[in-house]
């Protein structure tokens, strides 16, 4: 992680909170982001439609039983985040122009929702998100371009070329991945402590 | 602004108190070139002042060869379109601004959808040919007070009739915007251009619905409202100028010579705005450009469209 200076490309995460303008709600959700829903629904429910789309996969605790309590709304669950993603997809093709849509999860979950969206006109600012769970970053290498999944560390070994990359902040939204750099790439076989950052 | 000259080629009555210029280049050459959407500023030399106008080009952007535009005769005018009605002839010469296009076809959008109300059709014109040719997938919903009202409607009728509805008020037809937002499927952007009260119905409906901000465009070309007159103080060029009751700060500006930017001249773009040092009366905002923070706070003003209720007005220029 880098300090002492901001970097623009960091996404930023809020709590989510309904959106009263709106026709019509799409929620979705995976594994921990089971809680944020669950957070969502103690506040006053807004009048129109809400749609939940809800994977347990990949979930610390089973949030399914308390959603499935305190859901008032057409809850759907989903085996793995691919169905998810599918039925999303479906979903987006037939809806309206007022569908506010909110997620949590994992860094790379809310990329895939937000990026199916983008494919139906819906800017990643018009997404409301919540990271839950694991900050474990993706990462793509900048050397071998392939893509490392739940880095815990500052430092990674890559998946495809084996270099040891410095995580970056540095965010590309169109990868859902942060920058990865060969960390030893002036003074090879110089590596910094490798500590757990992400956790 | 820079400016090029054109000379009238020839004038139509399209409908009632509608005229359709069309425009050359005065020597004869290609003129710029613009995308649907866009304005020209048309200089006006009425005896004793001079009258500056947006006008929107309704022509093919492909068609380099020509502009036009319609003028609606607007009954309580201070001018400027009483001035294109009754003394610009074909052959006239016309000083105009390059086009400038403050109300662009979002690039992302997967449906759009075009609201016009009279005399606003005529940005739509010109953005129907660049949809047509892009293949861009819309609907025109055309509003007008009766058929001999309805400036283009038989235009679009054979043009692209399947993709325009027309409504005529004197037959009772209005547009439903709640239910005409409602349907629209993800990824529309709106585009509203007409009178004052419908583009302000259309924007605060689809900001009820939930329409992102970026997804809703309007234009609305607003004329200066007649008040009293005053003076501006200028501090930086210690000149004071008289704003007469039927001119605006911008117009009493530019007729003093004074170099002021401006570029939609109607409130909207944000271009014009000057600092307020300070005034013995009240300043009367007319725009849609500051927010309401800046305009209580005394401090900003767009001279285009807004004036004041004073003795003086002191202008950091
Ligand atoms: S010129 Fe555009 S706001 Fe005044």
């Amino acid at each position: 992680m880098e300090r002492g200076y901001w970097i623009r490309s960091k996404p930023v995460y809020t709590a989510l909170l309904w959106n009263d303008k709106a026709t019509a709600h799409a929620v979705l959700a995976a594994g921990d982001g089971g809680l944020a829903v669950l957070k969502l629904f103690q506040q006053a429910l807004p009048e129109q439609p809400i749609t939940v789309f809800y994977s347990p996969a990949g979930a610390d605790k089973d949030y399914l039983p308390a959603l499935q309590a305190a859901v008032d709304a057409d809850l759907r669950v989903f085996a793995t985040t691919a169905e998810l993603l599918a039925a999303w997809a479906d979903y987006l093709a037939t809806a309206r122009m007022g569908l506010r849509i909110y997620t949590a999860g994992t860094e790379k979950f809310m990329w895939d929702v937000t990026d199916a969206a983008a494919d139906f006109g819906i800017l990643n600012q018009d997404v409301m998100k919540e990271l839950t769970g694991s900050l474990a970053r993706s990462v793509y290498c900048v050397h071998c371009k392939s893509l490392t999944h739940e880095v815990t560390s500052n430092i990674a070994t890559c998946s495809g070329c084996g270099r040891q990359l410095f995580v970056r902040d540095h965010f590309s939204r169109r990868m859902g991945a942060y920058m990865g750099l060969m960390v030893d790439a002036e003074n090879p076989g110089e590596v910094p402590q490798i500590e757990e950052i992400y956790p | 602004m820079s400016q090029l000259q054109v000379k009238v080629a020839s004038i139509q009555d399209v409908s009632a108190g509608v005229r359709h210029f069309t425009l050359v280049d005065a020597h004869g050459g290609e003129l710029p070139a613009f995308s649907g959407g866009s304005h020209i500023v048309v200089t006006m030399p009425a005896p004793g002042r001079t009258y500056r106008n947006a006008y929107s080009l309704l022509s093919s952007p492909e068609d380099r060869a020509h502009y036009e535009i319609a003028v609606h005769r607007q009954p309580q005018s201070r001018g400027g379109s009483i001035y294109m009605h009754e003394e610009v002839k074909v052959g006239s010469v016309l000083d105009i601004s390059y086009p400038v296009n403050l109300f662009a076809l979002s690039r992302v959008a997967k449906h759009h959808l075009l609201i016009a109300g009279g005399i606003g059709i005529t940005p739509f014109m010109a953005q129907i040919h660049d949809l047509e040719r892009l293949g861009g997938d819309y609907s025109l919903h055309y509003g007008f007070r009766s058929r001999e009202h309805a400036a283009f409607a038989d235009a679009l009728k054979g043009r692209v009739s399947q993709r325009a509805v027309c409504y005529d008020e004197s037959l009772g037809q209005r547009m439903d915007f709640d239910a005409l937002l409602r349907a629209q499927p993800l990824g529309t952007h709106v585009y509203a251009c007409g009178p004052q009260g419908m583009v302000e119905a259309l924007v605060s409906t689809a900001r009820a619905l939930g329409w992102p901000e970026h997804h809703i465009h309007s234009e609305q070309f607003l004329a200066p409202p007649v008040g009293e007159p005053f003076t501006l103080k200028l501090s930086k060029s210690e000149l004071e100028i008289t704003v007469q009751g039927d001119m605006s700060m911008l117009e009493a500006l530019e007729a003093a010579g004074v170099d002021a930017p401006s570029l939609c001249r109607g409130g909207a773009c944000g271009r014009c705005e000057l600092e307020v040092l300070g005034t013995d009366g009240e300043l009367q905002h007319h725009d849609h450009y500051l927010s309401d923070a800046d305009k209580a706070s005394g401090r900003k003003i767009m001279p285009c469209v807004s004036r004041a209720k004073c003795g003086y007005l002191e202008l950091n220029l």
